[in-house]
């Protein structure tokens, strides 16, 4: 279900990854011209960074259990540190913890607080601020990050930089869990939020929710070598697409984050813009069926559904290729574990027919959408509609009202749409949309072997064999649920090209949340 | 002639206090609620349930809406539900921003309009008037975000003299908020010119056919001078009520202009409060605009029954 995030990409664009092999297929100095501000050389200090940036409203608060999205998370990274920081490869590194020991069977962890570590006020970190950090998002909390500390059964205080955490159920992602944008270590007793003390690279020096936050960079050095470069940073709150795109043409911002992918294009050719594409690290884009109710019931009909959708069309057109094509799952291709080799529904009107044939079901199918689900959930259901028409299947597509979506319709209508957003582990986004009887199974999905696989996969400390058993979920997932996941929406971040350290990282977009310590100007 | 006064400010505050029921009433048929909208991804029964009791939302919804008419007859329009702020921090200066801007477009707008009108009043059927009602009529017709994106790149892209954001902001220097706002204030009045600009001319030429305009004309008086001395006075009426209800759009209306230029106003603040089905701040900025709104025709009530001696008696 919904998270507040969204959006596109561009073809001129790269990541880390694409670029190295470009670099080597075509030798360094082809490419080199061409790059994005990713590695010219060190950083340097100094500069005003100004980033447009949308997702955040009036109504945010720096209060961690309240972040949902793009604003509050880069904001808060300036101010606090995290205490897992997911490298661009994806693994989990230290940052407030420097590192951790698990026993096997994953449910005894030994986590080593960073020595040496001050707050903005002076204090000194140690394992309490950490504790009560983590405590705030369990026991009674509307905190969002809950969920993922759920099997957190004690953390003790071992020393004043070292804590054991026990767990109800071995996870090895819980370090993953722990990166969570939610979880920022404060001083411990922090109730007042709207003063922030933090160990992260700046000070705060004005506020105005929904308008702009200003700050300046922390005296001294910050604890992260090379990082926290600019000496001011500003942060607009821009909702509009088309004036985030001018702000920066004009040069009144340096950077903007979701591009819209129908003008990436043409923004990417004007002087000294680059985008940078996150793909596979967006939302998911589906339709969903209750399995447990006729005609859904009928695993012919899903097939039919899933071999009957032109992905690559809904992918081209609706989001004009700044999306890859999704495989009935909600893991992204950048995600870890993700399975390149499984079976792609690929479109095949003939195989759709055929399976409709054999479910043997009489009349249209209907689909329920809304520009609520997400932007381009209507044109989607139109070329859905379109290409199965081609297999001689009839989908009634019902246009619903935004207001109240998903209070009225997704989890109650039997075929819907839904977008799902990215997850910190394979773990997480495949419990939340797809363990049997949770809240937000929205296709009632309920697999006797992927249950077994989801909780045994959890402890597997075999790297090939965990991956060989998430391979496995995602197929049962592609070939029995009752989700048509088409497509997986790319970031795009477009910026000036003074701007360096505008790393991919593949979980989110701006760097990961953190352009503003980890870039500099060229 | 004071009775008939405190007649229409009592007429007001009737209407305001109906307008308070409907907005609460409105507010509490949106569909959805503040706590799935806030906690969005993370919604979790368990998490909405803690959350709705902190938002007293188990009290009936009369009961919530007597002690909301209470706060705000105190001058208190609560607390945030997001973000626990004090509502009236956080509408008092977004409502000086939209005031500013309203304010900077009339400033711009009234004289340009009334001016022209006149001019064209004047001139009737020359090639001037035609030209000023063509225009006016093309800019009356375009959406305001497509005047607005064009006086973007016009202005913005192509020769820099302007800034296409509009973020203003506590401290910021009154000439430098001149500047950062002029585009989004010549958009508003483009958008708001054209209808008083119309309203003034037709009402003038409506009491050039009186006799005792043609009387003036008779005595020799010049065309302007008939116009400016003589109609214009007795004209006043409709334009005072066109003014105000343009300058009500002024403070009410311009949404779109705002998230066009990122401009920090109410009607921004109200849009954000409405997609987190933040009710208090819905609310506060409900009753704000319908403020101004009632405000803004009460005083053209009132100017329109001081210029017009007729009005004051009952026939």
């Amino acid at each position: 279900m919904p998270m507040n995030d969204i959006h596109p990409e561009s073809s001129i664009i790269l990541d880390r990854r694409q670029l190295i092999t470009g670099a080597a297929a075509f030798g360094l100095s082809a490419t080199f011209g061409a790059m994005p501000a990713m590695a010219q050389g060190a950083p340097k200090k100094g500069g005003t960074l100004r980033m447009g940036v949308e997702g955040g409203s009036a109504s945010d608060s720096f209060d961690p259990r309240t972040y949902a999205d793009s604003v509050m998370i880069n904001i808060s990274l300036m101010l606090w540190n995290n205490l897992v920081e997911v490298a661009d490869n994806g693994d989990a590194t230290g940052e407030l913890f420097e590192n951790w020991e698990v026993k096997p069977g994953a449910a005894d962890w030994t986590f080593n607080i960073r020595k040496g570590i001050t707050f903005a006020s002076g204090k000194t970190l140690d394992a309490d601020d950490v504790i009560y950090s983590i405590n705030m998002h369990r026991g009674e909390t509307k905190s969002p990050a809950k969920a993922l500390l759920a099997d957190i059964k004690e953390i003790k205080k071992i020393s004043p930089t070292q804590i054991q955490i026990l767990m109800t159920n071995g996870n090895l992602d819980l370090p993953y869990n722990l990166s969570d944008y939610h979880i920022i270590v404060v001083p411990n007793g922090t109730t007042d939020f709207s003063k922030p003390d933090g160990t992260g690279a700046y000070l705060l020096e004005e506020f105005q929710a929904g308008v702009r936050a200003t700050f300046k960079r922390k005296p001294g050095n910050y604890w992260k070598p090379n990082r926290g470069n600019f000496d001011r940073v500003e942060l607009r709150y821009i909702g509009d697409a088309a004036a985030r795109t001018q702000a920066l043409v004009t040069g009144q911002v340096d950077v903007i984050n979701r591009v819209d992918p129908k003008t990436a294009g043409l923004l990417a050719k004007s002087k000294g813009i680059k985008l940078s594409r996150t793909p596979g690290a967006g939302n998911r884009f589906a339709f969903v069926a209750h399995t447990d109710k006729s005609p859904f019931s009928n695993p012919d009909l899903m097939m039919a559904l899933k071999f009957g959708i032109d992905r690559k069309k809904i992918v081209d057109n609706v989001f004009s290729g700044y999306a890859s094509i999704g495989n009935d799952h909600t893991v992204g291709a950048k995600m870890k574990y993700y399975d390149p080799k499984q079976k792609l529904h690929a479109y095949d009107p003939d195989k759709a027919k055929f399976f409709f044939k054999k479910a043997n079901i009489a009349g249209p199918v209907e689909l329920q959408v809304s520009e609520g689900a997400f932007s381009g959930a209507t044109d989607s259901g139109q070329v859905f509609q379109e290409s199965l028409s081609k297999a001689g299947i009839q989908l009634d597509l019902k246009r619903v009202s935004g207001d109240g979506y998903w209070d009225n319709v997704w989890l109650k209508q039997p075929f819907c749409a839904v977008y799902w957003g990215n997850r910190p582990t394979i773990d997480n986004q495949l419990t939340s949309t797809f363990k049997a009887n949770t809240t937000w199974n929205d296709t009632h999905f309920n697999n006797p072997e992927f249950e077994k696989l989801l909780v045994a996969a959890r402890v597997e400390l075999d790297q090939p064999k965990r991956a060989q058993m998430y391979a496995r979920c995602q197929e049962l997932i592609s070939e029995n649920a009752g989700m048509v996941c088409f497509a997986v929406q790319d970031y795009i971040d477009a910026y000036n090209t003074k701007l360096g350290g505008l790393t991919v990282s593949g979980r989110y977009d701006l760097a990961d949340d953190r352009i503003a310590e980890k870039g500099w100007f060229i | 002639m004071a009775k008939l006064i405190l007649n229409r400010f009592f007429l007001g505050v009737l209407t305001l206090f109906a307008v308070s029921v409907l907005i609460f009433v409105c507010t509490e048929i949106l569909p959805g609620d503040v706590a799935s909208a806030v906690l969005g991804q993370g919604a979790t029964p368990e998490a909405l349930a803690v959350f709705r009791k902190e938002l007293g939302y188990d009290i009936p919804s009369y009961m919530r809406y007597w002690n909301w008419l209470v706060g705000v007859l105190h001058g208190d329009l609560g607390i945030a539900l997001t973000n626990k702020r004090v509502i009236v921090d956080e509408v008092l200066p977004r409502l000086g921003n939209t005031m500013f801007l309203a304010g900077y477009a009339a400033l711009i707008a009234i004289p340009v309009a009334v001016g022209l009108g006149v001019f064209s009043a004047i001139n009737e059927g020359k090639i001037s008037d035609k030209l000023a009602n063509i225009l006016s009529l093309i800019a009356i017709s375009f959406p305001e975000f497509f005047i607005a994106y064009l006086l973007i790149i016009f202005l913005s892209v192509n020769v820099d003299w302007f800034p296409s954001l509009s973020t203003v902001f506590k401290g910021m220097p009154f000439s430098e908020r001149v500047y950062q706002t002029t585009l989004p204030a010549i958009t508003l009045t483009l958008l708001v010119a054209a209808h008083m600009l119309r309203m003034t001319r037709s009402s003038v030429l409506s009491v050039m056919s009186t006799p005792y305009i043609e009387m003036a004309f008779l005595k020799g008086a010049k065309r302007g001078r008939v116009i400016t001395r003589h109609a214009l006075p007795n004209a006043a009426a409709p334009i005072i009520t066109v003014i105000a209800l343009n300058l009500a759009y002024l403070v009410v209306g311009v949404v779109v202009i705002e998230a066009v230029f990122v401009y920090p106003g109410l009607g921004q603040l109200m849009v954000d409060a409405v997609s987190k089905r933040d009710v208090p701040v819905i609310q506060a900025c409900g009753l704000v605009f319908a403020m101004v709104f009632v405000l803004l025709n009460t005083v053209a009530d009132i100017l329109v029954i001081l210029v017009n001696p007729r009005l004051r008696h009952k026939r």
